[in-house]
């Protein structure tokens, strides 16, 4: 059996003799060197008591320990100087290093850069669209008839200013990037593929899933001969490079009055870890463009189909990065603006 | 809409268990968000989408699965009661208000609490149960989708029904106690003297059923869906009954209810049906049949479906088609489908019957677009995202709505923002005219929680009455940086502010000019306006004290620039040309001088290139010190001189020449002593 005790004593000793480098690792080599005191103590466990073989494993570690930290005392003491110059300056190697400090873009323009550039690499164009509307852009132009219940959907905060391009009625802050098509359609016949980002307003009451400010990321394709199974395909590609390719999605039919078919798209949350969700999560709204669209665009009859979709920034953010409370994303305590 | 499956039971063969009955309703566009157990009934609960009005009931949610399953439906059998005597008086005003009236007298009830099997199902989906008729109606409404109204006979005046709009000032109290006033744009239901009831929405107190009651009048009818929606919302009342009118109800179903209801009635409080009048105003749209063509469904689901399936489903739906030449399709929907009004309606069906599931995928080619965009302001505003966040600047993004208050606190009463009508809260019910609010609320935020070193910035919009100016919002506050070898204290300052704005716009290719600042919410002497081309496009500085404690924010200082970008997107991308640098070698000297501190350091330099000639490369700044061994209005600058040819290596002596005369020029253009 070792006596470690005495052991520790002469490590100290011979450590705090060591006043040049030279000394300082012959002291490495006796104890720490292959043929030094740590590895014959080891080398001693095989031949020693069972009942022993705990303290001597400990005491060989503890001494390791205790040398590495001595030895590492000692040159940084050398390196300033108190020793002689053979020794150079040592870094301790565990200061934190020292550089600019870095800034860091939102989560929410992270988030949307990535959903455009899904988009944008197949050939999209990203356009931006006022967030100041007309009722005609907003909802009339999208086949969303005033005083039509499938407006209860689409809340929306009037302004004070009256919209100079209808009589008696008010500008409005868009409720969905969706009136984008309406201006895109306006201006552009086809072929157009276009996506468009932006915030939103909806008057709701703010909760930890709901924010009267929001951003979506819009995208409209027209040509001749766009298909539903081209809107599968489509947003099952876009799904894959956001959520990785193992995820499970499915098409559910829906109802919005500016497509048809419309269907909205869930994703399976079982690629998320965490519990208590629900086992389909919806993440986005789409369709084939409704014809009444195209006329009201002035489009000629039947000459035309498209694809449309729309998904929830804050939404998608939050699935991905397990962001739980959006208003998280409006307060920017800068702990959270950080992390990303 | 909540749904019983004892209900549904009782009209359509249902084996399938409870989750795959509400998996395959969903899949089919009728999404079941949630199901509980109601005693010993089970009660799904539905997402109708506005479009399916006909889906708010048992029956069409029993067609529904029918179609969806295969199985068969059974409807009930209802007995036709004849009346014993003549019609009742109806009038509708406007045909357009009221489509169908049936209005149906029954003599002789016998009012009492309903059977337990009646209330078991009314209370199973959330309706409380009155009595044997009101349920009745219910019950009718619940099954059918057809709103229902029963009157007591002897309290309406006259024996007349009168369907007109409300008169200015007419006032009603409805069943549930409210008194409520009414105006034009309310469709009621009068008798010879006032409103009995409010049309499609709810009943009057004073002719409503009650124990008391001997005579029932049954009301089924059909109403304007856009006059209902109105005067549901004008009222602030949503019942049953409006939100089925407002979606639309099946004009059809209007007897098929009102037959359905007389005959419960009258089986359950033995009332006899003496007479009955069917006013028949308009004919419900009528329905031209939809071409179809097998093709069209192919091109637009890029899925092929035989004639035969295509045919299978929509015919279990209840629509009808006829051949019209080789795979074409005449198709006329049922009654019930009022949203059925084109071709893509029909390809819809059978999508969603198919299931999007199987239906094929495929990715688009996407051609060569029409829509050109502008790539500048994105690449102006990337550039300066990403030199700014390489810069230790973190991006925020922050609500553009805002409160008048909050402009005011920030010194900038005196711009307007655009005013929001209907806002939630006050705190967000104007549309930002400035970036300093939204800003300065975040630091206030990040200050009262510990975090006092902050570098800032958004690029979003600010608003004015027609206009949205994309606008780049920066702050700093705290100490400029962190270093453990050499710790400083020193907080940021304007210069710190300036540089990162134009270390930005450098990037871009531009170089702004300062001048005397004019915002009002600078400190005094501690800002700056920026300048671009000509154009006034913001200002930086220290935001003064005062507008700090207004927002109660207590740090050394805030510093804040607002630069509009408009300006910025219209300039040329800057066209970034290679330079060879000098093959020869540049010559310093330092410079140490003393001058008074009203000279600017911008004329200092300037009469070093005038004085010293085109050998003068640059000029940088190493240090200003104003401290306590300067006299009074006196400032030292050290600063280094680069002489460089791009020709030849410069001689000591040439340079030595150069740089005496920058010294002289110093003295006598600028005061400056050397030291």
């Amino acid at each position: 059996m070792w006596n470690f005790s005495q052991i520790f004593d002469q490590a100290r000793n011979d450590l705090a003799s060591a006043n040049d480098a030279s000394s300082l690792e012959a002291c490495r080599l006796k104890y720490l060197g292959k043929k030094g005191l740590v590895p014959a103590i080891f080398d001693s466990l095989s031949s020693a008591l069972p009942e022993d073989k705990p303290a001597i494993g400990k005491g060989a570690n503890d001494l390791r320990i205790l040398v590495v930290a001595l030895l590492a005392e000692k040159a940084m003491a050398l390196g300033k100087g108190e020793g002689g110059k053979s020794c150079a300056r040592a870094v301790d190697l565990t200061m934190p290093g020292v550089g600019p400090a870095l800034g860091h873009r939102h989560v929410l323009t992270q988030t949307m850069t990535e959903i455009c550039d899904v988009f944008e690499r197949m050939g999209f164009a990203a356009v931006e669209s006022p967030e100041i509307e007309t009722e005609y852009n907003n909802f009339t132009g999208l086949n969303i008839p005033i005083d039509h219940p499938s407006r209860d959907a689409f809340d929306t905060f009037y302004l004070e200013a009256a919209d100079s391009s209808a009589k008696g009625r008010n500008l409005l802050l868009r409720s969905h990037t969706s009136s984008g098509q309406v201006r895109v359609m306006r201006d552009h016949q086809p072929p157009l593929a276009v996506i468009i980002p932006g915030r939103v307003y909806r008057p709701d009451a703010g909760d930890a899933s709901h924010s009267f400010m929001f951003h979506q990321v819009e995208g409209l394709l027209v040509d001749k001969d766009v298909k539903f199974s081209d809107l599968k395909g489509l947003l099952s590609e876009f799904c894959r490079r956001f959520f990785g390719p193992q995820v499970k999605m499915r098409f559910r039919p829906h109802f919005f009055p500016f497509t048809e078919p419309s269907a909205e798209v869930d994703i399976s949350a079982d690629i998320f870890k965490g519990t208590g969700r629900k086992p389909w999560l919806e993440i986005l709204g789409c369709g084939m463009v409704n014809p009444k669209v195209f006329e009201a665009a002035g489009y000629p009859s039947g000459k035309y189909t498209g694809l449309a979709f729309g998904m929830g920034v804050e939404r998608m953010a939050m699935l991905k990065y397990g962001i739980k409370d959006i208003r998280l994303f409006y307060e920017n305590d800068v702990r959270f603006l950080k992390q990303f | 809409m909540k749904l019983s499956l004892n209900w549904l039971k009782s009209y359509v063969d249902l084996k399938l268990t409870t989750d795959d009955l509400a998996h395959r309703l969903t899949m089919a566009g009728l999404e079941v968000e949630g199901v509980h157990a109601a005693g010993a009934d089970t009660v799904l609960e539905l997402e109708i989408t506005p479009n399916r009005p006909d889906c708010l009931s048992v029956w069409g949610m029993s067609r529904e699965i029918a179609a969806i399953t295969g199985k068969s439906l059974h409807l009930p059998r209802i007995k036709a009661h004849k009346p014993t005597k003549d019609k009742i008086s109806i009038a509708v005003e406007d045909k357009k208000d009221c489509g169908r009236y049936i209005a149906t007298l029954m003599e002789g009830a016998a009012i009492a609490p309903s059977p337990p099997e009646t209330s078991k199902r009314l209370s199973a989906v959330g309706l409380r149960p009155v009595n044997n008729a009101v349920d009745v109606t219910n019950f009718v409404l619940m099954e059918s989708g057809q709103p229902l109204h029963v009157f007591d006979y002897d309290k309406i005046a006259e024996g007349k029904i009168i369907v007109r709009r409300a008169k200015t000032g007419e006032r009603i109290v409805t069943i549930d106690g409210i008194e409520r006033k009414l105006d034009p744009s309310i469709l009621v239901i009068a008798d010879a003297q006032k409103p009995v009831a409010i049309a499609g929405v709810i009943g009057g107190k004073s002719t409503q059923v009650t124990s008391a009651t001997k005579n029932i009048l049954l009301e089924s009818a059909c109403f304007d869906a856009g006059l209902v929606r109105r005067a549901s919302r004008t009222l602030g009342l949503q019942s049953d009954s409006s939100y089925r009118f407002e979606r639309g109800v099946d004009f059809e179903g209007v007897a098929l209810a009102a037959n359905r209801a007389t005959d419960l009635i009258c089986s359950l409080t033995n009332a006899r049906v003496v007479r009955r009048t069917d006013c028949f105003k308009t004919v419900a749209a009528s329905r031209r049949p939809l071409v179809v063509g097998i093709s069209d469904m192919e091109g637009l689901l890029g899925t092929f479906l035989a004639p035969a399936r295509i045919k299978m489903f929509l015919t279990s739906l209840g629509f009808t088609l006829r051949p019209s030449g080789k795979n074409i399709f005449r198709v006329t929907p049922p009654s019930w489908r009022n949203d059925i009004k084109a071709g893509v309606d029909i390809v819809e069906e059978v999508a969603r019957m198919v299931g999007y599931d199987r239906l094929s995928e495929g990715l688009p080619v996407i051609k060569a677009v029409n829509v050109r965009v502008d790539p500048r302001p994105r690449a102006v505003k990337e550039t300066l995202a990403r030199t700014l966040a390489a810069q230790g600047f973190c991006e925020t993004v922050t609500y553009s709505l805002i409160s008048a208050e909050m402009l005011e606190r920030s010194g900038l009463e005196n711009l307007r923002g655009v005013a929001l009508r209907n806002f939630l809260s006050r705190d967000h019910s104007i549309l930002r005219p400035s970036m300093l609010p939204s800003l300065l609320a975040v630091v206030q935020t990040n200050i009262n929680r510990g975090q006092k070193d902050l570098r800032l910035f958004e690029i979003s919009k600010v608003y004015s009455a027609n206009e949205e100016r994309t606008t780049l919002g920066l702050v700093m506050t705290g100490r400029r940086g962190r270093d453990w070898r050499n710790h400083s204290k020193d907080a940021v300052d304007f210069y710190d502010l300036k540089g990162a704005i134009e270390q930005s716009l450098g990037r871009l290719g531009i170089s702004g000019q300062w001048q005397a600042p004019t915002c009002p919410v600078l400190d005094q002497g501690a800002g700056a306006d920026l300048w671009i081309n000509g154009k006034n496009v913001g200002f930086a500085g220290r935001i003064s004290a005062q507008i700090l404690s207004r927002w109660d924010i207590k740090a050394p200082g805030i510093y804040f620039a607002q630069i509009d970008l408009e300006p910025v997107f219209v300039l040329p991308a800057p066209g970034v040309q290679y330079h060879p640098f000098a093959a020869f070698p540049a010559i310093g000297r330092d410079v140490s001088i003393a001058v008074k501190t009203d000279v600017p350091y911008a004329r200092i330099e300037n009469v070093c290139y005038s004085s010293a000639g085109a050998l003068l490369k640059g000029v940088h700044l190493i240090e200003e010190y104003t401290g306590d061994k300067m006299a009074s209005g006196k400032r030292a600058l050290v600063f280094s001189l680069t002489y460089q040819s791009d020709e030849r290596t410069l001689r000591e002596d040439e340079v030595n020449g150069l740089h005496q005369n920058v010294l002289k020029a110093l003295a006598e253009q600028t005061g400056a002593v050397l030291r």
